[in-house]
């Protein structure tokens, strides 16, 4: 016993060493990017036109994403916890696919789909409603992105449930519905408000699909992602100033997601 | 080490210069590293397939994209032999910078109104500025979105356009793209009505596009230049590379591809 413990901490701080170099190469970028911030310069670079509408913009269309991708992804993630049905495989494989294809192919398919010249697109051409390169397109490339991200996560919360809970509020004669909502949401809550979140902060990093469906316009179009590559070209410290923004918000939502899990951990004992 | 191994060590490190010496002229070309906008692919292609069989042993890459993305690339590092440019602007910067030697004109071009070739919308310049059309052109780092502002302020300036017109047809932009083919293919897809981009693009686009020239007082003649960079790997060779864009052989196959000389 005594003769382990030693060798154990050796062994220890072996892997502490080799343990830090993964964070270490992750840091490295992030530090970098920040270092290179004027603190006076950054302050007229972010409240810069071009930097403010790309922002709002930003939170505008994630949050129309984020909020329909729930809308639409809750009642999914539920039947695919619950039920195995014909063609459940299938739904469940279109479901991930997004997350496994290039973005860039995906802003190619939504165009084939919903452009001027589309399956779909054409007829809504006809009906003179334009998709493409407008803010809706924004939003529904970043649905595409992030919505598997939601579903995934609400899966696995419902799948955590205890159907014998579902089952025992069925018997006492509440509806599917109510069941649904005063049941299995709440006790899946922690894990939705971590799709929720995965989401968000998805459709916040979307680039390839926005890009080739939805184009690059300020104000319209032009996304945080693409105002950065938009100002790479022209304006590095624009670039890096609009890139901390984007930072920053992506460290928003992971210190959200942590701080409503521990609340819920401990609340939830 | 065992006995056998030492052998095919030694066999190895004993038959290895004098293979070496001609292996470097045949089996190892040198490489130049060619960074070209994205307008100039078709050109850049021709020409260098003809520089190729002309210099065996020597062999071409290309990075093809906007000047600006280019030009940043360089700045920030990339290795690049021969930086060619739709403008001269983003080469000119490269050799204030005292990266690359200072711009060589070889060819230009000049700017137009595409739109996919069946489209019903736009059949005149007059038409970009009526309501729901759809225009899309480079953005204002990329020189053809340069080029286009150029051209739409002239525009705007001719009686018979407007500023009036010319607000409209700015208002009717929908997508600011980082390179010209980015434009080109959003025509030909049909997405957009209208764009900008060099006559060279059109004539690249065949029958998929229909051309709509600019009247001469808008006319915006383009300028594309080269330089081989400081730090080239390649020097020489790039040097022989730059000279043939800028021979006889090259201009005729530029010309070819509708550049003007």
């Amino acid at each position: 016993m005594e003769d382990q413990a030693p060798r154990w901490a050796r062994a220890g701080w072996a892997l502490r060493v080799s343990s830090l170099l993964l964070p270490l190469f992750l840091a490295l970028p992030l530090v970098s990017l920040v270092l290179r911030l004027d603190p006076r310069a950054w302050l007229e670079h972010v409240a810069s036109p071009v930097a403010l509408r790309a922002f709002v913009l930003t939170l505008e269309t994630t949050a129309v994403a984020t909020v329909l991708s729930a809308a639409l992804g809750l009642p999914l993630a539920w039947l695919l916890a619950r039920h195995r049905f014909r063609g459940s495989d299938v739904v469940d494989t279109l479901v991930a696919l997004p997350v496994t294809i290039p973005p860039v192919v995906v802003g190619v398919a939504l165009l084939m789909a919903f452009g001027r010249q589309g399956l779909v697109g054409r007829a809504f051409d006809l009906l003179g409603i334009h998709v493409a390169f407008t803010s809706v397109a924004v939003v529904m490339a970043q649905m595409t992105i992030a919505s598997p991200f939601f579903v995934r996560a609400a899966r696995a919360g419902f799948e955590a449930v205890d159907p014998a809970l579902e089952h025992a509020a069925l018997t006492l004669g509440a509806s599917p519905w109510r069941v649904f909502w005063t049941v299995s949401v709440p006790l899946a809550r922690p894990a939705l408000f971590a799709g929720l979140v995965l989401c968000w902060a998805r459709a916040l990093s979307e680039f390839g699909a926005t890009m080739m469906f939805a184009g690059n316009f300020p104000g319209r179009t032009q996304t945080l992602s693409l105002a950065v590559m938009s100002a790479m070209e022209s304006d590095l410290d624009t670039a890096v100033a609009v890139a901390s923004l984007s930072l920053l918000l992506g460290l928003a939502a992971l210190l959200v997601a942590r701080g409503a899990a521990r609340r819920w951990w401990v609340a939830g004992g | 080490m065992r006995p056998t191994a030492w052998a095919v060590l030694s066999l190895a490190l004993l038959s290895g210069p004098a293979k070496s010496a001609a292996a470097r002229t045949e089996a190892k070309p040198t490489t130049i590293r060619v960074f070209a906008a994205a307008s100039l692919q078709e050109a850049f292609r021709a020409i260098g397939a003809r520089f190729e069989a002309a210099h065996p042993g020597t062999r071409l890459e290309f990075n093809f994209a906007g000047s600006q993305v280019l030009r940043t690339q360089i700045e920030q590092g990339a290795e690049a032999d021969l930086f060619a440019s739709a403008d001269t602007e983003h080469v000119a910067a490269l050799t204030r910078a005292g990266l690359a030697d200072p711009p060589q004109i070889f060819a230009h071009n000049r700017l137009v109104v595409v739109t996919p070739a069946n489209n019903k919308r736009v059949r005149r310049l007059t038409d970009l500025g009526r309501p729901r059309v759809r225009i899309v052109m480079a953005g204002p780092a990329v020189p053809a979105g340069r080029y286009a502002d150029q051209a739409l302020a002239a525009l705007g300036r001719d009686p018979a356009f407007g500023a009036a017109l010319e607000a409209a047809v700015r208002g009717n932009v929908v997508s600011l793209e980082s390179n010209v083919r980015a434009v080109l293919a959003k025509v030909q897809l049909g997405e957009a009505d209208a764009g900008f981009v060099y006559e060279t693009d059109a004539r690249a686009a065949g029958g998929r596009v229909r051309v709509i020239a600019l009247p001469p007082r808008a006319e915006v003649r383009t300028t594309c230049a080269a330089t081989v960079l400081r730090a080239a790997r390649a020097r020489p060779e790039a040097l022989a590379f730059l000279h043939s864009l800028l021979g006889p052989e090259a201009r005729l196959l530029l010309r070819g591809l509708a550049f003007r000389p």
